[in-house]
């Protein structure tokens, strides 16, 4: 019974895939030096076979979900292509966002794992490093091409047959602002390949390596067998053609469109973003395999969270982007705000389109930005994304304060913050009637202010729906969108616009307020003792009571 | 006479030991949720006369059952007092949300609504300095706007853990203003860094102090009108006991303290067996559980969610409670007895998570249950006797037959080979378990081993440890009772800390490190000699956790006295669990901390010589199925007839009335002179 690939090897061979990118990321995570890993969980790893179809993945953050099939496989290409070939012992670095499939703070690290002197898998990880180098601290923010916003690191073998390259890691410490962390964080990304190395290697030992390999396109067709299946359980009303669109803005003040035409068929779905505005010069172009990463999210949401997540997957799935558009740009397009903020509206837009297939799934819109702040100032840059409000849902209302979408990252405590950096928070609350009414109210955002202790602290700000709002359904109204302002020591205010770098001196007060999330439902329709709830808690004020909910 | 009462949401444990005759007795009753100190009472009475009873140890769920929102038990109404600008870290927590693809995700209900969250004026820095002075006239204001309309303030002000003077003046000021009234602040509950968990940790203690306190002092009184003159104590999460006294300061300490019984457990036996590292694995009806015992002490983690859902073995981070206390780590998986195997939409088997509970429970059960549980794949395989718990419950093959026919059909492959699949899944599922709380921890499971209990553990343990190489299991026993005996074998445990924030190089950190641990000592000692532990009893061990300069994590090391050895320490661990270490980076000494231990007397469990080797007869044979060789006649045991000394050897089956061992070809068994069994392969 046991030695031939039954179902049940397959199945524990699944699970021992699943455990060990999760130890990976474990492990990773431990050893990592910056906050932005060890409390943002800002990373991912994964197993994939040595075609470099992706096994198996640790959930950690939904963006980098599917760019991580698609950077491996077009890392193993590049490779190819010089001509090199991956050794025992070697760790291949890349955060071309071209080949690795993010953006470029986003490093992919990548080791084979040879057992008996045979390839059986590689094993990958990709960690937000919080300063790449470029023109801002954080290295998000205004650039024309690629090469403004960071070092772009082309596939090198930062291990070489079990030896690191000191003098590269030193290459790339002169280019950041934060050297330390970059070094640590990467020595991090190493352990953890080694992790999952480690443990394959045993695997292999345990069940052979015919059974491995054999298992590896197993579990793929198992994905797909699984997704197909749940496609076809779907309701017949919710077949057809289904379009949506959406807008993001640009740092001049103009809408940038995302056009979704989304076909729901017998056992697969189809997203076309053909129509979708050309890539501009400005980092709001998201490289395909962020436009894979947000439609599948969105999916994988709406028609089963439990849906197993693989190349498999993608064989039920197809994403049409057209080269040259803000869904698949070509090179040296920019692409840091894709990653974080274009990619928060694609899967506002496959929600949208979802939400007419099927009604009683899909949320109103959710607050639909990152809300990205950078600041640093000389020595130091520590990198941000602030909680908004969620979508209210058919049933019940939007959450306050929270992480929605392709993100979900902790916040940094204010008390670390303050302890390493020159800044004083002022507030962190929720942000009164910013939640769409609606018979569900949309969740509030949140509103999050500091001080500068010292001159010339800069700060980016790269965030959306500022000039658009997180859109209602079923007669539910928007949410309040985006807002930010600097108040002077001198009491002057300046507004600022959702992607824009200032310096503030000491003294110098930011204040950010994110987005609510859509109502759902006619806000008339909502029962009088959650407006009196709302009222009470603070979380409406009695003008919005009036005039929004019907109420005397 | 020893008694340990488990209460939980439904059923109350209890196991009572008698020490005179080394019988120990386990039973189960109805929980009573309205008058909870009823229930105990006359579970207890109805087990043992109280005026002979020396100790009760006592774990309860009754907290983390009011703040789940359990009907009838409200928790009191709060006021949290904190920065202008600042009250809803609270509601905002770390701003995750507990599942990444469910759209319809929920977060738990903040303890303090919001309109109950004050912010007044008043700011500390980083460094302790003071920002802006607190005004007192506003503190004394809200004191008594709100006095008499809520019953506990809660004092949490941002930096408070370097310097608590505005939370001390503010406590004055409640007290003053609103005299009787109970307050609670951040900086003496949990005085570390970070604002939402030590606001957290204040909050749930505030919440559980007037229910616990009057539940706790209730019953104290019940029971010594009935005749009661012995301890009442309590298990706290970190698996050490506590006095009534002490457990009523921090609450929160053990609200959630059942799961850490099986680990102390295991803990007292492998310190008697000399086993440095020991794996426990307590498989019982709905779920399996893993923990580890390093050096005779179970590992701990330093913050937990109460309340908090499980998936796959890991918490999902934020549908809880958050409290920054020591928790023994004990890793729960869907896989018990009752748990139902299934093919997913992809044609995957699949186990758990599941369960058939009690009701109908397995299908072999024959209450009406139709889909194959991990319970009928082992009786179907030969594993499991066709009478359990004593000859009580009958086990029905044929129904289980059936119910695994319908699966074997979806995956292709005949019944038999169906059940084996089930349990190889199973297993996976439980492995994974264990090397959570190995691997993941950065210890190699292959150095440990494997303490198999519960009513299913010592079945499956064999398979287990093989996937784990792991090479010897022991089980212990009472292994359908082993966790509720852990009530029985704790001993006291305190656990104190201090943020220190200093550099290990910088020569005068030595000295501030030596002062805080110092402070800590004479509070662990004092602490102690209130519950009447004295210095011969008591056993304080002191460590730091510490970090590279800019790193944002920190491992725990020893401390002897030395820093410099300190750093040293912290040096070779960091490089034994991540692979790698910094020369020549700054080593930060965040916290120190002291923990106290009171050792107690413990139970005289049964012992006896070993007789030489002896071979017992088997009571019966049946087939049972193993991988390797398929089908063979196996022996069956009756564990009460082994003797210490016995040996057994594979195949074979060793049935009690709570739990059964299988022994594969190629193992065997011996019986220790505890009366433990350890399985070796060879």
């Amino acid at each position: 019974m046991t030695g031939s690939l039954d179902a049940a090897t397959v199945e524990v061979i699944r699970n021992t895939a699943i455990s060990i990118s999760e130890e990976m990321g474990v492990a990773l995570r431990n050893a990592s030096f910056s906050p932005n890993i060890r409390d943002r969980l800002d990373y991912s790893c994964a197993i994939l076979d040595p075609g470099g179809n992706l096994v198996a993945q640790a959930e950690h953050i939904p963006v980098h979900l599917g760019s991580m099939s698609v950077g491996v496989k077009s890392l193993a290409e590049y490779l190819e292509s010089e001509g090199t070939s991956m050794e025992p012992g070697d760790v291949v670095l890349t955060n071309d966002p071209y080949i690795a499939g993010t953006h470029l703070n986003d490093v992919l690290a990548v080791k084979p794992v040879y057992y008996q002197g045979r390839l059986v898998a590689f094993v990958a990880n990709k960690a937000h490093h919080v300063d790449i180098g470029g023109a801002v601290p954080g290295s998000i923010g205004a650039a024309r091409e690629l090469r403004e916003e960071g070092l772009v690191i082309e596939p090198v073998k930062i291990v070489e047959r079990g030896r690191v390259r000191w003098d590269l890691v030193k290459l790339f410490e002169a280019n950041v602002r934060t050297p330390r962390y970059l070094r640590g964080d990467l020595m991090a990304q190493i352990a953890s390949l080694n992790v999952g190395e480690a443990r394959l290697r045993e695997a292999a030992g345990r069940h052979g390596v015919d059974t491995m390999l054999g298992a590896w396109p197993r579990l793929i067709d198992h994905a797909e067998r699984y997704a197909r299946a749940r496609i076809r359980e779907l309701p017949e009303s919710s077949r057809g053609f289904f379009e949506a669109r959406d807008y993001v803005e640009s740092s001049s003040g103009s809408l940038l469109e995302l056009r979704l035409r989304l076909a729901i068929r017998h056992d697969s779905v189809e997203a076309d973003y053909t129509g979708s505005s050309r890539q501009v010069e400005e980092p709001l172009n998201a490289v395909y395999g962020v436009t894979v990463a947000a439609t599948v999210f969105a999916l994988k949401s709406v028609i089963d969270p439990e849906m197993p997540m693989n190349q498999g997957f993608f064989r039920a799935v197809s994403i049409r982007a057209p080269e040259g558009t803000i869904v698949n740009p070509v090179k040296p397009a920019p692409v840091g705000g894709g990653n974080v903020e274009t990619s928060q509206r694609i899967a506002d837009v496959v929600l949208r389109a979802l939400a007419q297939a099927l009604p009683e799934r899909v949320p109103a819109a959710s607050c639909g930005t990152m809300s990205n702040v950078m600041v640093g100032g000389r020595g130091w840059a520590f990198y941000e994304t602030i909680a908004c409000g969620s979508g209210a849902r058919p049933g019940s209302d939007g959450v306050d304060g929270v992480h929605t979408n392709m993100t979900n990252t902790l916040n940094t405590p204010i008390e670390v913050i303050e302890k390493e950096y020159p800044i004083l928070f002022k507030s962190y609350e929720l942000r009164p009637d910013s939640g769409g009414p609606g018979e569900y109210r949309g969740g509030l955002g949140v509103v999050r202010s500091f001080t500068a202790l010292e001159d010339g602290v800069m700060v980016t700000i790269y965030a959306e729906r500022a000039l658009t709002r997180p859109w209602g359904l079923k007669g539910g109204r928007p949410g309040q969108g985006f807002t930010a302002k600097i108040i002077r020591s001198s009491g002057a205010v300046e507004k600022l616009h959702s992607k824009q770098t200032a310096t503030l001196n000491r003294g110098d007060t930011i204040v950010i307020e994110t987005p609510g999330g859509g109502g759902y439902g006619e806000p008339c329709k909502r029962r009088r003792e959650l407006v009196l709830r709302d009222l009470a808690e603070g979380k409406i004020t009695r003008e919005a009571a009036l005039q929004e909910y019907c109420t005397q | 006479m020893r008694v340990g009462v488990d209460v939980g949401g439904t059923f109350t444990d209890l196991v009572v030991f008698n020490e005179d005759s080394g019988d120990l007795r386990a039973l189960k009753v109805l929980s009573t949720p309205k008058e909870p100190w009823r229930g105990v009472l006359a579970a207890i009475m109805g087990a043992a006369e109280p005026s002979r009873v020396t100790i009760i140890v006592h774990a309860t769920t009754l907290g983390a059952n009011m703040l789940l929102g359990q009907a009838g038990l409200e928790p009191p109404s709060m006021l949290l007092l904190t920065n202008k600008g600042f009250r809803d870290v609270l509601e905002i927590g770390r701003q995750n949300r507990p599942e990444l693809y469910n759209l319809f995700f929920e977060k738990p209900k903040p303890l303090i609504p919001r309109e109950r969250r004050v912010g007044v004026r008043g700011r500390i820095g980083p460094r302790g300095e003071i920002i802006e002075g607190l005004d007192k006239d506003e503190i004394r204001e809200t004191a008594r706007k709100w006095c008499g309309h809520v019953k506990v303030f809660v004092v949490s002000f941002l930096n408070s853990h370097v310097n608590p003077v505005h939370e001390t003046e503010a406590e004055r000021l409640i007290r003053e203003a609103c005299p009787g009234s109970i307050v609670v602040t951040g900086s003496s509950v949990d005085p570390q860094e970070k604002e939402y968990e030590r606001t957290s940790t204040a909050v749930v203690n505030a919440a559980l102090k007037p229910l616990l306190s009057r539940y706790l002092e209730r019953l104290h009184l019940d029971l010594k009108r009935e005749g009661f003159r012995g301890s009442l104590l309590l298990m706290q999460s970190n698996g050490g006991i506590a006095s009534l006294g002490q457990a009523i300061e921090r609450p929160a300490a053990f609200i959630e303290s059942g799961p850490a019984a099986g680990a102390l457990a295991v803990s007292y036996f492998a310190r008697i067996h000399g086993v440095a590292r020991a794996l426990g694995f307590d498989m019982g009806g709905t779920t399996a559980k893993a923990s580890s015992i390093v050096g005779g002490e179970p590992l701990v983690v330093d913050e937990y969610e109460v309340g908090a859902r499980i998936h796959m073995g890991r918490v999902l981070r934020g549908s809880g409670y958050t409290v920054r206390y020591p928790h023994i780590d004990v890793v729960e998986v869907s896989a018990g007895g009752g748990t139902i195997a299934w093919v997913d939409p992809g044609g995957s088997l699949r186990v758990g998570p599941v369960s058939a509970g009690a009701d109908p429970g397995p299908a072999c059960y024959g209450r009406g249950g139709e889909k194959p549980t991990i319970t009928d794949a082992n009786l179907v395989l030969g594993r499991l006797p066709e009478k359990i718990a004593g000859g009580s419950i009958r086990l029905r093959r044929d129904l289980a037959l059936r119910a695994l026919k319908a699966l074997a059909e979806k995956i292709g492959v005949d019944v038999f080979e169906a059940a084996w699949s089930v349990v190889r899944v199973a297993n996976t599922v439980m492995a994974r378990a264990l090397k959570l709380v190995t691997f993941e921890r950065g210890h190699d499971a292959r150095e440990f081993k494997l303490y198999a209990f519960g009513g299913a553990g010592p079945m499956h343990a064999a398979e287990l440890a093989e996937e784990l190489g792991i090479s010897e299991i022991i089980v212990p026993p009472y292994p359908g009772v082993f966790s509720s005996l852990g009530l029985l074998l704790a001993d006291y445990r305190h656990d104190f800390y201090k943020a220190v924030e200093a550099s290990a190089t910088d020569p005068s950190t030595e000295e501030k490190v030596n002062k805080v641990i110092e402070e800590l000592s004479g509070k662990a000692v004092e602490t102690l000699r209130s519950e009447g532990i004295g210095m011969e009893r008591s056993r304080i061990v002191a460590a730091l956790d510490m970090r590279y300069e800019g790193q944002s994590h920190t491992l725990k090391v020893a401390y002897n006295g030395s820093l410099s050895e300190a750093a040293r320490r912290f040096e070779e661990l960091h490089e034994t669990r991540y692979g790698y270490r910094l020369p020549g980076e700054d080593v930060i000494v965040v916290n120190a901390r002291v923990t106290a231990f009171g050792v107690t007397g413990k139970p005289r469990l049964p012992r006896s010589k070993p007789a030489g080797p002896l071979h017992p007869r088997p009571s019966s044979r049946r087939e049972a199925f193993f991988p390797r060789d398929g089908w063979v006649p196996a022996l069956v045991y009756e564990r009460p007839k082994l003797r210490p000394g016995s040996l057994v050897t594979g195949p074979s089956i060793i049935e009690d009335s709570d739990s059964t061992i299988v022994i594969p070809p190629g193992h065997t068994a011996r019986v220790a002179e505890d009366y433990s069994i350890w399985v070796r392969r060879g």
